[in-house]
């Protein structure tokens, strides 16, 4: 076989060669202005942050990271603070009035109208008209006042609980003063941070419901709210990640919530986010994504075309093994049962009911991060090149 | 000596004494000066130098020009690509080509080996990300031995590079070499030959590996100066083409070998002394003013042919050789000299074109026309006052005069008011037509790949596969980030940068932008773990820094102090040029970035956007310019408005009309076409100079105005139609040039020369009927 694909990094930035060209999204945004005109005033102090994004005629060919699909549109977000949203049934993708240009990670809807994005320098906004318009609700100025506050706050209790537990437990007492080195060590990072301003990205977003999320990110940043995000507290501590690996997705399933991440971080939880437990990790490589199917059964994935899936709530896991080892960044499930897979390189996986796999490369070759399958069966990608579609026939002609 | 002849002696004026009195003298003196600059003439050779044909005064180029050693590495390379016709680049028989040939390329001097590209250079590398970190090694596996595996190995590697679509076809059935430049050599210091190495790419890639089955394309910006030159080479075949052409015209026309072939000689003299003279002040002979010397010899030739025309009308009436010599010189010196020196202002108003090649050329022109006036004003009587007509060319001038030629004939009929002002009305319908198609003339160069050479040139061919197969387009925009030295990567920079960058990708026209910022977003997505939600700038420098850790070079200068954003457009058209620009504009407008400036513009489309602009500019300036001098040449000779009108309207339609023609032809405003209309122009008023002063002669001898014209035509008439003959043929031969905007030039100048003497000869009588007409009225 002759199909080995461009991996992970293809880093070999030849510009001199010519770069790639361009990929035309099928789909064209249906008010597409002629030219990019903004405010009338210079801007002198420009902050990614707070530059709203930019009206794009080619929102649709920004690099987009993340689609997510509610009762009434699809809505994928990335660069340039770009959020595309479509009807159900149009063609024609809108560009959403975003009031940030930063880089969007991660979109996730509790309902058809109500729904966060996450991305770079600490951002999350927050839509209740099902991603026509969006408003702040934490910046990275902001989110490191927070952990500023909260690790404050936390050495604080600690270092109360340690004077108060003189006849502790040894073990329990060593926790302690483990946890207390690990808030010092985030509270003095906090207090550089506000020097440096905001580096590190959120990553994952997770709507439980209209009024609880999750936020995960670089670095171990762990946020939860429980008032539609009009406020937001850290809750890093929940989990066992001492080494701050990065928390690359999240998803919930019932009463269970699972957590994926770096070097094969693997946490679960059983009661919707309040206690977690760390699992034996099938991998030491990065997982990017999880995913629990129509059969309830758990997938995760991510560096090199691993891909393991548990039937028991990730107290076991057995492995699948893609033909090609390119990182795997999303799964769906697809319409008859079975499932979809995307990766870098254009990869595409079919996963039937009956476990046979069907691979196939979209034409553009780009790194796929996310899909939706429309009505008709066909899939809306995105990725590297924005939007891009598959006809459904490319992958399930087998059925 | 007869009476008439020696009354006629003492009539004659002092110009005349000074040349004929000394006849010997001047000759020995012209052999000697034809000698001399005969030899620096030989010296010169055709160069096309890129800094010659842009306006080097406009601030973009005065910008790239700060920083055009920074960005050398971006531009002066030259691809070439090596395709199979035959199945896919991976078998052994095509991989040995390919090495041999990357080998081969890597000794041809001037090119700058350490940037050599193909798969086959050991700098060409696949990578992955492993759980353990990165790994990766040449793309040719270091165990080559042109097996299958090793070719299913190269395969895979290949794909693993990230180079499909850029060392290799996107449809594997071409691999291409990239070979960069040293503009000035390393070891020699010497500054690259583009025609030897042109020629070296040729000889020893193209001509030694080109086979039924193996296509080499080859593109570049030394390719198109080395094609340039080799198509301006074959430009000296059509000079020789326009001699014979027009040897047999002037044969036809005397039926005199004698003095056609004097009038011939004195006018390739022209030349000589014009390149010798333009040898000796330093300048050069360039694509654009590879047009003079057939002027210089046209004009030459025209000149001449109304001095022999002259004199064999003497010899007809009786003179002597030496007298009929001398009546001609004194009956056309002022007529020859007023027209001569108006061809002169007229290519001077080119010198307010700020571009060196069209200055050279209004150089070259104003010279070679200062050289005319001495050779075939001067030179040419000293000769024909020895040899005189033959026999043979006095009895047919005798014969012809005492016949109404048919044409001639026809021509005066236009003073008729029936025939006048049916002109007129063809000519009012010639103007809308022309109006109507002008508006649609186009600024720039409207073909695709090089527009300097035809659209199905070698060079074309090879341009359009190479952008049909891989992914890069051709017409480039570069504007160059500047900053404080070091702070080219810095975060604050790097963000205005990226906000720069998606508003260009949003600018219609643009295809793809690319610059240091992608490097940096890059990095963010390999430096984790191939993870696009990292495809992101960082406010932590440190970062930064290792992710633009592997930027090419070329992408930011030594000093970290520029860093050239590179906008791929989808077309190198005026309108699309425009809108980069104004959206650059726009961009600079409303961000300012204390630190950074955003300076346009270098690359192939930034230059040529700085070109444009002034061309706009420049078209208008020159149009009153030339127009200006001549309406003022015209009314201090005739002292009449109604003449200017005579005289400059058939000027203004031909003007006109050619801007329709452009645009009906396609052929846009640019630093070729540019000039074509003051040359136009300036020669075209010479006829009406000839032509309305007989018939002024003729009215003032109290002529009906037919009878006048009719005097106007027996004595110059016939003439100015031979002038724009030999004019539009000399020209014409350009139409056949392998160089595009050459060809242009031909097709206009032939237009021109031919529509201005049309015009002189129907329009002007036309005219004078007209305004007589309307004068009478008034009175």
């Amino acid at each position: 076989m002759i199909r080995a694909k461009v991996c992970a990094a293809a880093i070999s930035l030849t510009f001199s060669a010519g770069l790639n060209a361009p990929i035309h999204a099928a789909a064209a945004l249906q008010e597409a202005p002629q030219a990019a005109v903004e405010t009338t005033d210079a801007v002198t102090d420009y902050d990614v942050i707070y530059a709203p994004a930019m009206r794009a005629p080619e929102a649709t060919r920004a690099v987009l990271t993340e689609i997510a699909a509610t009762s009434e549109q699809q809505v994928a977000v990335g660069d340039y603070g770009v959020i595309v949203t479509r009807q159900l049934g149009t063609d024609e993708w809108q560009q959403a009035e975003v009031p940030s240009s930063i880089f969007l990670t991660s979109v996730d809807f509790a309902d058809a109208k109500l729904g966060w994005a996450v991305g770079h320098h600490g951002v999350i906004l927050q839509t209740q008209d099902g991603g026509r318009t969006w408003q702040p609700q934490l910046d990275g100025f902001e989110y490191i006042d927070l952990q500023v506050a909260h690790y404050e706050q936390r050495v604080a209790q600690l270092e109360e609980q340690l004077a108060n537990a003189e006849d502790m437990d040894p073990v329990e007492r060593e926790d302690l003063e483990f946890a207390l080195d690990d808030a010092l060590f985030k509270y003095d990072s906090a207090q550089i941070a506000l020097e440096e301003g905001p580096t590190k990205p959120f990553l994952d977003v997770l709507a439980l419901s209209p009024q609880e999320i999750f936020v995960t990110g670089a670095y171990g940043a762990f946020l939860h709210s429980t008032d539609g995000g009009e406020s937001w507290s850290i809750i890093d501590h929940l989990v066992d990640n001492i080494d701050g690996f990065h928390l690359n997705a999240i998803q919930a399933h019932g009463d269970y919530v699972y957590m994926v991440g770096e070097s094969g971080l693997l946490f679960r939880s059983s009661d919707r986010g309040v206690s977690w437990e760390t699992l034996d990790s099938p991998y030491y490589g990065s997982f990017f994504g999880v995913h629990i199917d129509q059969q309830e059964r758990l997938w995760i994935y991510g560096l090199r075309g691993n891909i393991f899936v548990s039937e028991d709530q990730g107290d076991s896991f057995t492995q699948l093994s893609l033909e090609d080892p390119v990182n795997i960044n999303n799964a769906i499930d697809a319409p008859n049962g079975g499932l979809y897979f995307v990766g870098n390189a254009g990869v595409v996986a079919y996963l039937s009911d009956s476990g046979e796999l069907t691979e196939k490369t979209h034409d553009s070759g780009a790194v796929l991060t996310d899909l939706v399958i429309n009505a008709d069966g066909s899939l809306t990608l995105v990725g590297q090149r924005g939007i891009l579609t598959m006809p459904s026939s490319a992958l399930a002609e087998k059925e | 000596m007869s009476e008439q002849q020696s009354q006629a002696k003492d009539k004659s004026v002092f110009l005349e004494r000074v040349i004929f009195n000394f006849r010997p003298f001047w000759m020995v003196l012209f052999a000697l000066l034809t000698l001399f600059l005969g030899w620096h003439a030989s010296q010169v050779r055709p160069e096309a130098s890129l800094t010659k044909m842009i306006p080097t005064n406009h601030p973009f180029i005065q910008n790239y020009f700060e920083y055009r050693d920074d960005l050398a590495s971006l531009g002066n390379v030259v691809r070439i690509v090596v395709e199979t016709t035959d199945g896919t680049i991976f078998t052994p028989e095509f991989q040995k080509t390919l090495q041999e040939i990357t080998d081969e390329v890597f000794f041809i001097p001037g090119v700058d080996r350490a940037g050599l590209k193909s798969i086959w250079t050991p700098n060409v590398r696949w990578s992955e990300v492993t759980e353990e970190g990165f790994v990766g090694g040449p793309v040719i596996p270091d165990n080559w031995d042109a097996s299958e595996r090793s070719l299913e190995q190269l395969r895979t590697n290949v794909l693993r590079s990230g180079e499909v679509g850029n060392l290799v076809a996107n449809n594997f059935k071409s691999a291409l070499i990239y070979v960069p430049l040293n503009e000035v050599n390393p070891d020699t210091g010497e500054a690259l030959d583009y025609q030897a190495f042109s020629e070296q790419l040729e000889e020893k890639i193209r001509d030694k590996y080109q086979t039924e089955t193996v296509k080499i394309h080859i593109t570049g910006f030394a390719k198109i100066i080395g094609d340039l030159i080799e198509g301006a080479m074959q430009v000296g075949l059509f000079f020789l083409l326009a001699i014979v052409i027009t040897l047999v015209m002037l044969f036809a026309y005397s039926r005199c070998w004698r003095s056609s072939f004097t009038v011939l000689g004195c006018s390739i003299i022209a030349v000589i002394w014009q390149l010798g003279i333009i040898k000796l002040i330093g300048s050069g002979i360039n694509p654009y003013s590879m047009l003079v010397p057939f002027l210089v010899f046209a004009i030459g030739v025209s000149h001449g042919v109304q001095i022999i025309n002259a004199m064999s009308a003497n010899r007809v009436d009786g003179h002597d050789r030496e007298m009929s010599a001398r009546l001609a010189f004194r009956a056309l010196y002022i007529a020859g000299l007023t027209a001569l020196i108006s061809d002169a202002i007229g290519f001077t108003t080119l010198m307010v074109i700020d571009i060196a090649v069209i200055q050279e050329l209004a150089i070259a022109a104003s010279i070679g026309v200062a050289v005319v006036v001495l050779t075939n004003l001067g030179l040419l009587p000293i000769i024909m006052s020895y040899g005189g007509i033959s026999e043979r060319g006095r009895a047919y001038s005798e014969r012809v005069r005492n016949q109404d030629h048919p044409v001639l004939t026809m021509f005066e009929r236009f003073s008729e008011p029936k025939w006048a002002y049916s002109a007129l009305v063809v000519a009012l319908i010639g103007l809308s037509w022309g109006l109507i198609q002008g508006q649609n003339m186009k600024i720039g160069d409207l073909d695709a790949g090089a527009p300097e050479l035809r659209p199905d040139s070698r060079y074309n061919l090879d341009n359009q596969f190479i952008v049909d197969n891989y992914s890069s387009s051709t017409d480039i925009f570069v504007v160059m980030a500047a900053t404080e030295p070091s702070q080219c990567i810095a975060y604050d920079n790097l963000e205005v940068m990226d906000r720069f960058s998606w508003h260009m990708e949003n600018t219609p026209g643009v295809q793809d932008v690319k610059s240091v910022v992608y490097v940096a977003k890059m990095g963010g997505y390999a430096l984790n773990e191939g993870n696009l939600k990292w495809f992101s700038l960082n406010r932590n420098q440190y970062v930064l820094n290792a992710n633009t850790g592997r930027t090419p070079p070329g992408l930011i200068n030594p000093d970290c102090s520029m860093a050239p954003i590179i906008i791929y457009l989808n077309d190198h058209k005026a309108e699309t040029l425009k809108t980069v620009v104004a959206a650059v504009d726009n961009f600079n407008a409303q961000y300012q970035q204390e630190g950074l400036e955003l300076l346009m513009a270098a690359g192939n489309s930034g230059i040529e956007a700085a070109t444009n602009s002034v061309i706009e500019t420049a078209q208008y300036k020159m149009l009153l310019w030339v127009y200006g001098v001549v309406i003022v040449l015209v009314f201090i000779t005739f002292r009449s408005l109604r003449t200017v009108a005579c005289i400059v309207l058939p000027l203004a339609l031909t003007t006109i009309m050619s801007q329709g023609l452009m645009a009906v032809l396609g052929i846009g405003v640019k630093v070729a076409t540019l000039p074509v209309i003051a040359l136009g122009v300036g020669i075209g008023v010479d006829y009406g100079i000839y032509i309305y002063a007989k018939i002024k002669e003729g009215l003032e001898r109290g002529m009906h105005l037919n009878e006048c014209y009719k005097y106007a035509l027996d004595n110059t008439g016939k003439a100015v139609g031979f002038t724009g003959l030999t004019l539009a043929i000399g020209v014409a031969t350009w139409i056949f040039s392998p160089i595009k905007f050459q060809a242009d030039m031909g097709i206009l100048l032939t237009f021109m020369f031919l529509w201005n003497m049309l015009g002189a000869l129907i329009l002007i009588p036309a005219l004078a009927r007209l305004f007589a007409r309307f004068g009478k009225r008034i009175h």
